[in-house]
């Protein structure tokens, strides 16, 4: 495998240094000079160079010029005679294939060894060799302006394939080195020391990024130290430090053209300055990248990504960037996961950063993640979608302007045709032309997009974000088999909920091509089935999935002008069913209520007898579940009364079983068919039950809802709330009441100040108990031993006090001794100093 | 004095008792008297055989699970006024001047105290050999005396020297505990008398007393119960050795309490408690001869309750001295120390002598008005304390408790009312912080017994007096609030214990003001059908959801706590159902649940699941049948309230309808399963 792909690599290495001339030669003799002093640290630098090499090949793509050519060739001497010093370091070490690559790459041949390259850098014949597969690689590769080319992609990943292999040598250089140096300093030194180090030179570089751009790449060979700490301290340093100095401008290649003119020094300095930047960015994204895959890291790197992502996404390798944070987007790690979440979306809103290029970038990888894994991610990869933006009149005006235009243009074609003054036409040919340069500089300054390229890139992300819709649409419709094996929250279709919510919020965006496909898969994801009365028990979708296809069927069917020439009468018999199906802490509550405004709230006249269905069995649902559920429902009653005159005739008990039986005479709770519930020849008993409801505010809308019965057809009740069902639902569920201000407990008065001396609480059966007293016996008997207790306790404590007494008078009896001895001896003393 | 005994007690417990677990056992309530104070209740709760341990856990509230809860109970409760003034009594010890004239017969019986001080005890073996020991090293002694007649002299002056140097020491302590002991009235003659008491002397003063209450031998008795009251207290003093035969400490406690009552009401003239009387007469020259005796009496019952350990025998005093309650309104202060002994009797003991004990509670606090709000303020933080654990064994004891409680804030509603309010207000606003930050210490402070008895409480208070006083309504709309918080804020399976007591409380809370709730909603979650992983269990794990606020994870699958489960549902549900079984809107109301019991019945595995269910979807179809049946046939709307009212109400009157007579065969299934697991 290697060898072809080696060859190419080789290929494009060689014509490093294109722009910068006059530095270039400085830095290689400075080089020269540090590897001689310093050989452990040339090697470094020397692999810092090879990835130069790389990100060169890029920019000496479009070269013809031969001169110019062979100033590079000879410049290229030059610094091959610093850099053979590397290549023999590399030997030393051991003959890794990747190693041996750089010297054999000057040649674009493989043959070449490493002395041969001096003779070989002269050969004209080879370098136009290498020259010409440099420009049939570049070409492949795409300069580095238009990165979307999948080459660049490619080209990325071989980067990396080969920047891999060579940490591991690199590692074993240092750790001779450090091996070394251990004689002197002690790890927590050398730690400090280059902790020091990485201080200075980052704040060397934030003071006055200009001259001392080239720290950046003193930065990266600490970052590639062997203390993790130090790796890590080295990232997050160099983050802080591109955050800051990565210019508002994306760095062009420069032409060959413009190589070839003669600069001032002070643009060959921003050449050269701009030419660090971006090698040793991308050298960091590499690094960043590598990094991401150690478990150590993986955090560090993460958050670096999404920051860099975050700060920088209008500037190079934003597409390498945006690849690993969309990868991490569904990461089974939740700080990783939020963080990349957050720096999407954040790309998302602020499209001003990047002219919109990444959002649609973005998008699509998000699609090519989703179709990769099968659906099977974490539902936040799909929720951020929901944060993109899209101008409300992106789909209409598109086709007035398309409309337009061709008009526009004839009546300038008949303009043309009548001013046959070919001057005239000259002039304005060359005005316009002029203007629009003038134009495009402008935007390519200033980052505004004009509205038809704008409209194109929403367009193209709309695109990509549908499909990833449907495709998750799809895939949850044929499933079953991963029923068991997601590891996601959201059961086995984990993207179906944030997909279904994105397809609500962008439903009047989709084109009505897709509409009749798009109703008839929700309509199957609703659970419906053509065979009645037949629910499917191993139906894989939750009530509230099911009730969400409802919603955003019809928000669908609403957005697009309600055009369509949709039946969504399946959705109503899907709705009628599933509020019976509805479990107040398994479900979500507010879909539910999305679910009755937006189908039944929102809607226009009902059919009767369908209405009446609804109202019958929401009146029942409303005495079921706690009161949000509860006020909803009656919200939605209400308006279907209001609406639906002619079901008012269920407030009423007409004796006679109602003016408007129906086909079903007899009401059937349980009745999957709105149409054959019979509901029109009930009463809406509920009601009364429902005035005594707990809460005040549910007791008031049914009384409000009762007293339509004395009202003829045109009048409404006094509106009570003008809330739709959700926004009730909301108001009375339990989180917000709770963070309602507490009500104030009044303090309470009472007819009767005290109470006699009756029981309340306790039941005459144990009262009675506690009058039953202990047999004479018994009581004797535990008095008695209460008293033996008592008495052999003090009856103890006395003979311990004496015991103890004459215990210690027996001791004192030594004591006593001795000191008779001692007098005894005084005396003699004494008496011995008498007689003395 | 309580406090003199406890600590002597547990000092000498420690130091010699360890192995006598028979000896602990009767001690014990004493030490736990103690740790209330000083909070070392593991200590000797370590030593405590094993059927000490639940009254041990009960009575001791230092013993926490965490300190969560411990600060939720500080910020519950109410603070307590600790500054007691107790004068009434101790300015004096209650000796009376005895009548030199009695009857007394010096001991004839000294073989029955030879006798009766062969009572088995524990002790006895050990003061025997140090019986035996103390001879032994007398001899000794006397044989060094003997031998060098100098060495007592040495001994004297050392023994004087130790004398001085001990009262020093002591001096404090004394005084402060002796002030009362020795303050025997300076005009009094007669020194206390030291005779021994014997049993027949007793006897012969019980006869006389009995003949005639104004006999002076009574001054006597009551010396005599002065002394048996106090036995043990001071090893030293002269009491104790008056009394030498358990049988005569017998016969004094039981003559004075039985007896006392009578004679002092017959001394004074007064039939019954009438304590507008027993005011009056307070001036009058009977009140001034009698008073002395009373207070003697009262003040040596307090001594004597705080002695006594053992739970029948409280009760006992306590029923006797509860007819004398009237006279401890005369002294307020003494009464507030025997309420607060009282109320440790009442947290602490056993079912019959808390009972006891809360009713003197009430009998006193409604002859003191004064000393109700003491009496809520300890019965509220003592109720809280001891409900913080609730196992299988003491779930009877904190629901006796908690409706005594109930009982003593419904003596004046206006003054518990506001302490309800306070309360309530709490538990609201801890439920918001939690609700704020959901954080899982945070649901602690829900999630434990002691919010949710605390709810109990007030709702079973409301339930009480909400005929009476019409603005608890506030209250239970705050209460319910705070129900439906909880249950929504703890939700899941595991819950579910919690979740059905919740419901039984809005069951109850309904009952009372009839509102509609939809209680059937809270534990819809039953209901469903789950899947049963079952091992081939073979021991029956027993769930008792009335002890358990969480299930543990173990047995979430289990068969059992699928049983425990729908059985418990099945109870609830059929509350709710009795609850609005003659509403007109029965039908609908049962509609719902109706539907998910009859998937259930179809679905569940476990057999013995299947009959209740049945049963349950029976009834009910029956009863919506006959309720639509009814409802055909009426006029009226659904907006004519006063008619819907007055739907079916005769059969409501009479009760006869096959749910209603279904709803309480449940609820007293229930109540014998109850009763079956206590």
């Amino acid at each position: 495998m290697g060898k072809s792909s080696k060859k190419n690599k080789v290929i494009l290495a060689p014509p490093l240094p294109p722009e910068l001339d006059d530095d270039e030669i400085v830095v290689s003799e400075d080089d020269f000079d540090f590897v001689k002093e310093n050989p452990e640290h040339a090697c470094n630098i020397a692999r810092q160079d090879i990835k130069a090499f790389d990100k060169f090949v890029t920019r000496v793509a479009d070269h013809d010029d031969e001169k110019v050519e062979l100033l590079y060739e000879e410049r290229e001497r030059k610094r091959r005679a610093a850099a053979a010093l590397k290549p023999r370091n590399d030997d030393e070490l051991e003959v890794d294939p990747v190693d041996a690559l750089p010297v054999k790459t000057l040649d674009g041949n493989v043959v070449y060894n490493r002395p041969a390259k001096k003779a070989r850098s002269g050969d004209e014949a080879n370098g136009v060799k290498s020259r010409s597969q440099d420009k049939g690689a570049g070409a492949t590769q795409g300069s580095q302006k238009e990165p979307k080319g999948r080459s660049n992609k490619k080209e990325d990943s071989k980067l990396q394939n080969v920047q891999s292999p060579t940490e591991v040598p690199k590692e074993n250089l240092h750790s001779v080195v450090l091996e070394e140096v251990k004689e002197e300093l002690s790890s927590d030194e050398l730690f400090e020391k280059k902790k020091a180090q990485l201080a200075e030179l980052g704040m060397a570089l934030l003071e006055d990024p200009e001259s001392n751009i080239r720290s950046l790449n003193d930065l990266l060979i600490l970052c590639n130290d062997m203390d993790q700490k130090i790796v890590q301290l080295g990232i997050m340093s160099l983050l802080a430090v591109f955050r800051d100095i990565i210019p508002s401008y994306r760095i062009r290649q420069l032409t060959e053209k413009e190589l070839a003119v003669e600069v001032s020094k002070e643009v060959k300095k921003t050449r050269y300055y701009e030419y660090t930047l971006i090698r040793s960015y991308k050298a960091y994204l590499q690094k960043l990248i590598a990094l991401e895959k150690q478990p150590y890291f993986y955090l560090v790197a993460v958050r670096c990504l999404c920051s860099l992502l975050d700060a920088a996404p209008h500037f190079n390798f934003r597409e390498s960037l945006l690849a690993s944070v969309v990868k991490n987007l569904s990461s089974s790690n939740d700080v990783a996961r939020k963080l990349c979440c957050e720096a999407i979306r954040s790309l998302f809103r602020n499209e001003g950063k990047h002219r919109g290029e990444a959002t649609i970038e973005a998008v699509r990888l998000i699609a090519a993640h989703v179709k990769l894994h099968d659906c099977q991610l974490h539902p936040d990869s799909i929720e951020v979608c929901l944060s993109l933006k899209f101008d409300e009149d992106l789909g209409k005006d598109d086709s007035k302007e398309d409309k337009l235009k061709p008009k526009k243009n004839k009546r300038y074609q008949n303009r043309d045709v009548t001013k046959p003054s070919e001057k005239k036409k000259i002039k304005k040919e060359m005005l316009s032309k002029a203007r629009q340069e003038v134009r495009a500089d402008l935007r390519a300054v200033s980052f505004t997009l004009d509205p038809k390229e704008k409209k194109m890139i929403q367009r193209e992300t709309l695109a990509a974000l549908f499909e990833t819709y449907f495709r998750i649409l799809k895939h949850s419709m044929n499933t079953s088999r991963y029923k068991t094996t997601s590891v996601f929250p959201g059961g086995s279709h984990p993207l179906l909920a944030p997909c279904l919510e994105g397809l609500g919020k962008f439903s009047h965006l989709i084109d009505l091509d897709f509409m009749s496909e798009l109703i008839a898969c929700l309509k199957k994801l609703s659970g419906y089935t053509d065979h009645q009365g037949e629910i499917l028990p191993d139906n894989a979708l939750s009530v509230s999935e099911r009730l969400q296809c409802c919603i955003v069927a019809f928000k669908v069917w609403r957005s697009n002008l309600e055009a369509l020439n949709v039946d969504l009468q399946d959705f109503f018999v899907q709705l009628y069913n599933l509020i019976l199906q509805y479990r107040p802490d398994r479900d979500h509550g507010e879909v539910l209520a999305d679910a009755l405004k937006t189908l039944l709230w929102e809607g226009k006249q009902q059919d009767m007898l369908r209405a009446a269905a609804f109202i019958k069995r929401l009146a029942t649902f409303a005495l079921s579940f706690g009161s949000a559920e509860a006020i909803s429902a009656l919200i939605t009653l209400k308006h279907l009364l209001q609406k639906n005159t002619k079901c008012r005739n269920m407030l009423e008990n007409d004796a006679g079983g109602g003016s408007l039986s129906s086909l079903v005479a007899k009401y059937d709770p349980e009745a999957k068919d709105p149409y054959l519930s019979g509901a029109l020849a009930t009463v809406l008993w509920e009601l009364s039950l429902l005035q005594k409801h707990y809460d005040p505010s549910v007791s008031g809308m049914a009384s409000n809802v009762l007293s339509m019965a004395n009202l003829n057809a045109t009048q409404n009740p006094v509106q009570l709330s003008s809330a739709n069902p959700l926004e009730a639902y909301k108001d009375l569920s339990m989180g917000r009441e709770l963070s309602k201000p507490a009500g104030k407990v009044l303090t309470l008065k009472c007819k009767r100040k005290r109470r006699s001396k009756e029981f309340v609480a306790l039941s005459p059966d144990v009262l009675r108990k506690a009058d039953c007293t202990v047999g004479e016996d018994e009581l004797r008997e535990k008095l008695q031993s209460h008293f033996a207790v008592l008495r052999g306790i003090s009856e103890n404590e006395r003979l311990r006090t004496e015991l103890n007494h004459t215990l210690s008078s027996i001791n004192m009896y030594k004591e006593y001794k001795k000191q008779k001895k001692q007098s005894k001896k005084s005396r003699i003393g004494r008496k011995k100093v008498t007689r003395a | 004095m309580a406090k003199k005994l406890g600590k002597k007690a547990r000092k000498f417990a420690n130091k010699h008792l360890q192995g006598g677990a028979k000896r602990s056992r009767k001690l014990r309530s004493q030490f736990n008297r103690r740790t209330r104070k000083d909070g070392k209740g593991r200590e000797d709760g370590g030593r405590l055989d094993g059927d000490g341990d639940e009254e041990m856990r009960r009575s001791d509230p230092t013993v926490n699970t965490h300190d969560d809860v411990a600060t939720l109970a500080n910020s519950l409760e109410f603070p307590e006024d600790e500054n007691e003034f107790d004068g009434d009594l101790s300015d004096s010890d209650g000796y009376l001047s005895e009548d030199p004239e009695c009857p007394y017969y010096s001991d004839s019986e000294d073989g029955n105290v030879l006798k009766d001080s062969i009572v088995q005890d524990g002790l006895d073996g050990q003061n025997n050999d140090m019986n035996l020991a103390v001879k032994k090293q007398k001899k000794k002694l006397k044989k060094l005396l003997d031998k060098d007649p100098e060495f007592a002299n040495f001994l004297g002056k050392w023994e004087s020297e130790l004398v001085s140097h001990e009262s020093d020491e002591d001096s404090d302590e004394q005084d402060e505990m002796d002030s009362g002991d020795d303050g025997v009235d300076a005009g009094d003659k007669n020194p206390p008398s030291d005779k021994i008491l014997t049993s027949k002397t007793i006897s012969e003063w019980c006869q006389l007393v009995s003949k005639d209450p104004k006999a002076p031998a009574l001054r006597n008795l009551l010396n005599a119960f002065r002394d048996a009251c106090r036995f043990g207290l001071h090893s030293s003093s002269l009491s104790t050795q008056r009394l030498q035969s358990t049988e005569v400490f017998y016969q004094i406690i039981t003559f004075i309490l039985s007896e006392a009552d009578n004679i002092f009401r017959s001394l004074l003239d007064i039939p019954d408690d009438d304590k507008g009387k027993l005011m009056n007469l307070r001036n009058g020259q009977k009140w001034q001869d009698v008073e002395p005796l009373i207070k003697s009496y009262l003040r040596n019952c307090l001594d004597l309750l705080s002695q006594l350990t053992d739970n029948q025998i409280l009760t006992n005093v306590l029923t006797r001295l509860r007819a004398s309650a009237v006279y401890f309104s005369a002294y307020p202060s003494t009464s507030r120390r025997l309420l607060k002994i009282l109320i440790h009797f009442w947290a602490s003991g056993d079912q019959s002598l808390s009972l006891t004990s809360f009713l003197m509670i009430r009998e006193v606090v409604s002859l003191l008005p004064d000393c109700l709000d003491l009496c809520l303020t300890k019965g509220y933080n003592t109720y809280l304390s001891s409900s913080k654990l609730v196992d299988n064994r003491n779930i009877k004891n904190i629901d006796l408790f908690m409706n005594c409680l109930v009982e003593l804030y419904s003596l004046d509603v206006q003054k518990s009312g506001e302490r309800a309010a306070t309360s309530v207000g709490q538990l609201s606003a801890i439920l918001r912080q939690v609700s704020k930050s959901k954080e899982k210490e945070d649901l602690l402070k829900i999630d434990n017994w002691q919010y949710i008895n605390c709810i109990n409480l007030w709702v079973r208070f409301i339930c009480v007096n909400y005929k009476d006083c019409h603005n608890v309504h506030s209250l239970l709309s705050s209460v319910a609030q705070i129900i439906r918080g909880v249950a929504y804020l703890l939700p899941g399976m595991r819950y579910l214990p919690l979740r059905l007591k919740l419901a039984q409380m809005l069951n109850e809370l309904l009952n009372c003001n009839q509102m509609f709730f939809p209680v059937p909603s809270l534990i819809f979650g039953c209901l469903e059908f789950r899947e049963i992983f079952q091992k081939e269990q073979t021991e029956k794990t027993n769930i008792h959801f009335s002890s358990l606020l969480k299930v543990p994870r173990n047995l979430l699958k289990s068969r059992d706590f699928q049983e425990q489960c729908i059985l418990s549902a099945i109870e609830v549900l059929s509350a709710h159902f009795a609850q609005w079984s003659y509403h007109v809107a029965f039908p609908e109301v049962a509609t719902i649940p109706l539907i998910l019991l009859k998937r259930l019945h179809e679905q569940t595995t476990i057999d013995s699941l299947h009959r209740p269910l049945k049963r349950l979807i029976d009834q009910v179809s029956e009863n919506r049948d006959f309720v639509q049946r009814k409802r055909e046939v009426v006029s009226f709307s659904p907006n004519d309230l006063s008619s819907v009212e007055s739907f079916l109400e005769d059969e409501k009157m009479s009760g006869n309808a096959s749910f209603t007579q279904y709803y309480e065969s449940v609820s007293k299934n229930r109540q014998s399963r109850g009763r079956k697991f206590v």
